[in-house]
């Protein structure tokens, strides 16, 4: 079948994408002077005595070239580093911050992608009407506004006072879903709509824009000639083409998300695999950046690949290619 | 319904455009492009948003003279409440309030803003001229150099920001530099692409292959020929670019990937204030006021520029006013010989 | 370099029979076939679009050659190979003695101030967002032979010359007619006294009333700058106006060629005598009584060429022969030595073609 010939080939690619990141950051970090990339690696506090056994385990002192074979080494054996400032391996470390990340993810994407089509849809279906106009300021405002300042006002306007009158279901910091979906939702849906919020003027726009043009051509005028019901018309055809280049936008967007998720985990304390790498740059604590930056070039190349193979069963166009 | 006189004036009409002493002289593209704008009042407010945002940046010390707040000095007794929190708007002196540690709000919001205007407008200009560069020689070239620079601005477009502005932050430590390095490195793709794409129609057209059989090179071509043409969309890609790099600023810095307290920039400063929620909320609001206003002008501005140059939009308006008019026209005449035809009233009536 | 076949056929001195110092260009066995891609990720050759076929033509210093023929018989594109535009599969274009057949850029850059070129279409051949007097200052510019206020004064000058105002020179195209855009080509073509200018269709876009003024101009300027032109046109009428000698093109091929008042005035070749018939006669008493010859069939592809002659599927004389052999460029008997066509059967004074078209339709 060419679905799986597709598969291979993007899975092929994209372990060479991960492969060219590793070995690029590998560069960035370890190409320095022996000292400094010994104190990143140990971390701030760390005494010279560490700094020392830091050089001797990691072998620092070795040509970059076998620097450079030991760690694709432990790559291929899923060990991504250790960090000697908390005292704990960095796949410890994942383990414990992804179930918040992917909380967030989850959440914040069936949302915006729910809010962002149908306010979408019904903008270009009742175009020009007050919900459209309104809908396209509030889109504008979106566009214009940073992740962290909806996540900082919303903060301020809903839980400062809604805490402050003793409604506690929204709350800050993290839970995770273990502990009661009524819990794990209070704490998440601040961020989820934090996050959300930007991205799904994004695509309130965009589907819009796609829905307003794949209307206007021919074949919908003779679908409606046909007799065929509006919501038929819209929903049949004019959207299943208008959504093409909205998930083609979507693996554009990977990159914007992850920010997102980032500046979301830090706003609202939510102890992710992003607050916690934030937090290593104050502490000089290179071996989670570079944990990081392995997870986050995986996370794209995946969502990449997902985003296609949607598009290639949305557009049978493109399959073959 | 037209009688003799009204086709004898307009034969006439058409010979005195040829004529050529004493016209109207032709306007050109951008000369339109201004007037369009002129008449739609959110694009004019919105530039004048900004040009009050640049000028209070500009003033910056002005305001420092008049309050006698420098920006980075706290003052502990007057601009900090017995808890130790930030003071109000309007107290003591301090026109928006403290911070967390008793500076001038209002100062380091202007401050801010110098920040985010100077790294907004620095990161755009860069980007523009290496994404035009590499977008008209990416089309124009085709081949193999397309195919190579195409490849790497789509790689670019979707590389995630967040992991180059960490690696950067921790190899060469968060700096003014890391955050225009960072933001010029993403600004230029997305100029890139769509410069590629326009090139790539514009290239075809007979009067590059004229420019070929002159003998032009193909540098004089995209320089010379290629680039007037795209003008008018760069400029509105630009315009839009910058309120993108003001929020990209803003987010590394609140991040701490970026400006370092005690230089005060809208993310830092946003940043302070999440440990003022309960007590102080001028702290959250009005850097985030500044910011939603600044890009939302950026935003709006650059609509305006983009529908100003459109002529779509112009000839739907110009069709409207037109069948009005006739409309009109044939509503006030009493069926004796028109006095003008209708393009002459239009045009006099500009 | 020359792309000459191994056996290297001598050219052939088609249409005139000049001294060779007087030739400006001389076109030998020019072939452009351009290959047909499948899309796709690798991408085959699965045809070649014939679109010129060993054509060879001369053109002598300060005469004018009109190149007539459909759309699809490639007379653009040979335009274009002799103006440098577009590379030779084969052949050879000589340039006042000079090879210049598929030259690199750099080598060709000084022919370029020799060779000019007007364009069909006066809304597109000029940059919308340049003014006149740069576009018509590029010559200048790019060859580096005038700057500044000479610059503009020769730019003006130019402007006069062709008809134009010069105080228009910070116009915009947009600002202009049709026929002011087409001088503005011309003075763009004329800027470096360029000895050759190549035509392509420069009247095709305009009213009819226009025409005719841009034509004089055309034929003005020869006589004073003493231009060569190689006038590519579909209107037979205006190809004749100006032309010394005419070549006719079918798809690909060259099918007549002769000085002017020959072939218009005894054509040999079918599609030649066909053409004519079909052009408008301005006097309505001579329309009346000339018979239309009709062709059947469509137009083939230049992909897949009829083998032989490529007009038999067409021609109202074509026997068996004609699909089997393809027949060279000589004189036919009665005919002066520059007059050469290429058929087997052409067409013989007095015959009545019209009624044999009309037969075969018949049939077919």
């Amino acid at each position: 079948m060419a679905i799986v010939g597709f598969l291979i080939r993007r899975i092929l690619t994209g372990i060479v994408v991960v492969w060219l990141v590793s070995t690029g950051a590998f560069l960035l970090f370890f190409a320095r002077p022996v000292d400094t990339v010994a104190r990143q690696l140990a971390g701030h506090a760390a005494t010279p005595q560490v700094i020392q056994e830091v050089i001797n385990n990691l072998g620092l002192n070795q040509p970059i070239t076998v620097q450079y074979w030991h760690f694709i080494d432990g790559l291929l054996h899923g060990n991504l580093g250790y960090s000697y400032y908390t005292q704990e391996s960095v796949n410890t470390m994942i383990k414990q911050d992804a179930p918040a990340t992917i909380s967030v993810v989850i959440g914040a994407t069936v949302l915006w992608l729910i809010a962002g089509l149908s306010v979408g849809i019904i903008s270009a279906t009742r175009a020009r009407s007050a919900f459209d106009r309104i809908s396209n300021v509030l889109v504008l405002i979106g566009l214009s506004m940073p992740v962290f300042v909806i996540g900082e006002l919303l903060i301020l306007v809903v839980f400062v006072p809604l805490n402050q009158h003793g409604f506690t279901w929204i709350d800050t910091g993290y839970a995770g879903i273990t502990q009661g979906f009524g819990v794990w939702t209070g704490h998440m849906i601040l961020p989820w709509i934090t996050l959300a919020a930007v991205q799904a003027a994004v695509y309130t726009r965009l589907t819009r824009g796609q829905l307003l043009d794949t209307l206007g051509e021919d074949y919908i005028r003779t679908a409606r000639a046909k007799g065929l019901s509006e919501r038929r018309v819209v929903f049949k055809h004019a959207v299943r083409a208008a959504l093409t280049p909205v998930v083609s936008q979507l693996g554009v967007d990977v990159g914007q998300l992850l920010g997102g998720v980032v500046v979301v985990e830090v706003v609202f304390g939510l102890g992710g695999l992003g607050e916690t790498s934030v937090q290593a740059i104050d502490t000089d604590n290179l071996p989670v950046i570079i944990g990081f930056v392995i997870i986050a070039a995986a996370f794209v190349v995946i969502a990449n690949i997902v985003v296609d193979l949607v598009y290639a069963i949305l557009d049978p166009r493109v399959r073959i290619a | 319904m037209t009688s003799i006189s009204e086709i004898e004036f307009e034969a006439k009409g058409a010979d005195a455009a040829q004529d050529s002493s004493a016209r109207v002289e032709g306007r050109s593209q951008w000369q339109l492009t201004w007037r369009r704008l002129r008449s739609d009042k959110v694009a004019i407010g919105a530039m004048i948003v900004v040009a009050v945002m640049v000028v209070l940046a500009i003033a910056a010390p002005v305001f420092v003279a008049i309050t006698h707040h420098p920006p980075n000095i706290a003052y502990p007794n007057t601009g900090e409440n017995v808890a130790g929190n930030p003071v109000g708007p309007g107290t003591n002196g301090f026109w928006l309030g403290t911070d967390g540690t008793g500076r001038d709000l209002f100062i380091r919001i202007l401050y801010g803003a110098r920040i985010s205007l100077f790294v907004g407008v620095v990161t755009t200009a860069i980007g523009t001229v290496a994404g035009v560069s590499i977008g008209l020689m990416a089309g124009y070239f085709g081949g193999i150099i397309d195919t190579v620079l195409a490849r790497f601005t789509d790689a670019v477009l979707a590389f995630p920001y967040i992991v180059l502005a960490l690696a950067l932050a921790v190899v060469l430590g968060p700096s003014l530099s890391v955050i225009i390095g960072v933001i010029s490195f993403f600004a230029w793709a997305g100029i890139a692409r769509i410069v590629r794409g326009q090139t790539l129609s514009i290239k075809e057209k007979e009067y590059i292959e004229a420019a070929r059989s002159l003998g032009a090179g193909p540098f004089r071509i995209m320089f010379s020929d290629i680039l007037p043409n795209l003008l008018a969309p760069v400029l509105v890609l630009a315009t839009l670019y910058i309120p993108q790099a003001v929020v990209f600023e803003a987010t590394l810095s609140y991040l701490g990937l970026g400006i370092q307290p005690p230089t005060a920039s809208w993310g830092n400063i946003l940043a302070d204030a999440q440990n003022f929620y309960q007590t102080s909320w001028w702290y959250v609001v009005f850097p985030a006021l500044a910011l939603l206003i600044t890009t939302l002008a950026f935003n709006l501005l650059g609509d305006g520029i983009r529908d100003a140059m459109d002529p779509r939009t112009e000839r739907v308006l110009a069709g409207r006013r037109r069948r009005r008019r006739r409309r009109a026209q044939v509503a006030a005449t009493s069926g004796g010989s028109p006095d003008f035809p209708d393009s002459a009233r239009q045009a006099t009536q500009g | 370099m020359s792309v000459l076949p191994a056996d290297g056929a001598g050219p052939a001195s088609a249409g005139t029979d000049v001294p060779d110092g007087d030739v400006l260009v001389r076109i030998e066995h020019v072939t452009k076939h351009f290959p047909v891609r499948t899309g796709g990720l690798i991408r085959r050759t699965v045809g070649q679009v014939q679109a010129v076929d060993d054509v060879s033509l001369v053109i002598p210093r300060g005469k004018t050659l009109g190149l007539v023929g459909e759309t699809g018989s490639g007379k653009s594109t040979l335009a274009r190979c002799v103006a440098g535009l577009i590379p030779v599969t084969g052949g050879r274009v000589t340039f006042d003695g000079r090879d210049i057949t598929n030259l690199s850029r750099r080598a060709m850059r000084p022919f370029r101030r020799d060779i000019q070129m007007i364009f069909q279409d006066p809304y597109s051949s000029l940059n919308p967002r340049r003014r006149v007097g740069a576009i018509i200052g590029d010559p200048f510019a790019i060859h580096k032979t005038a700057t500044g206020n000479e610059r503009k004064r020769q730019v003006q000058e130019l402007m006069e010359r062709v008809g134009l105002n010069p105080e228009h020179y910070n116009r915009f195209p947009a600002e202009f007619s049709g026929g002011q855009r087409q001088r503005i080509g011309v003075a763009r073509a004329l800027a470096l006294r360029p000895k050759l200018i190549i035509c392509d269709e420069p009247v095709s876009a305009l009213d009819v009333s226009i025409q005719a003024q841009v034509l004089n101009l055309l034929t003005d300027l020869q006589k004073d700058y003493g231009l060569t032109y190689l006038f590519i046109a579909h209107d037979l009428e205006v190809v004749s106006h100006v032309s010394d000698s005419v070549a006719v093109m079918y798809l690909g091929r060259i099918g007549e060629v002769g000085p002017e008042g020959a072939v218009y005035g005894s054509p040999r070749h079918p599609y030649t005598a066909a053409l004519l018939s079909a052009a408008p006669a301005a006097d309505p008493d001579t329309a009346a009584s000339r018979q239309r010859i009709i062709l059947t069939g469509d137009v083939p592809s230049p992909i897949d060429p009829p083998s032989g002659c490529r007009f038999h599927p067409r021609c109202p004389k074509a026997q068996p022969l004609c699909a089997e052999q393809e027949p060279q460029l000589e004189a036919k008997p009665g005919d002066v030595e520059t007059h050469q066509t290429a058929c087997h059967f052409p067409v013989v004074p007095g015959e009545d073609l019209a009624a044999a078209a009309a037969g075969r339709s018949e049939v077919a």
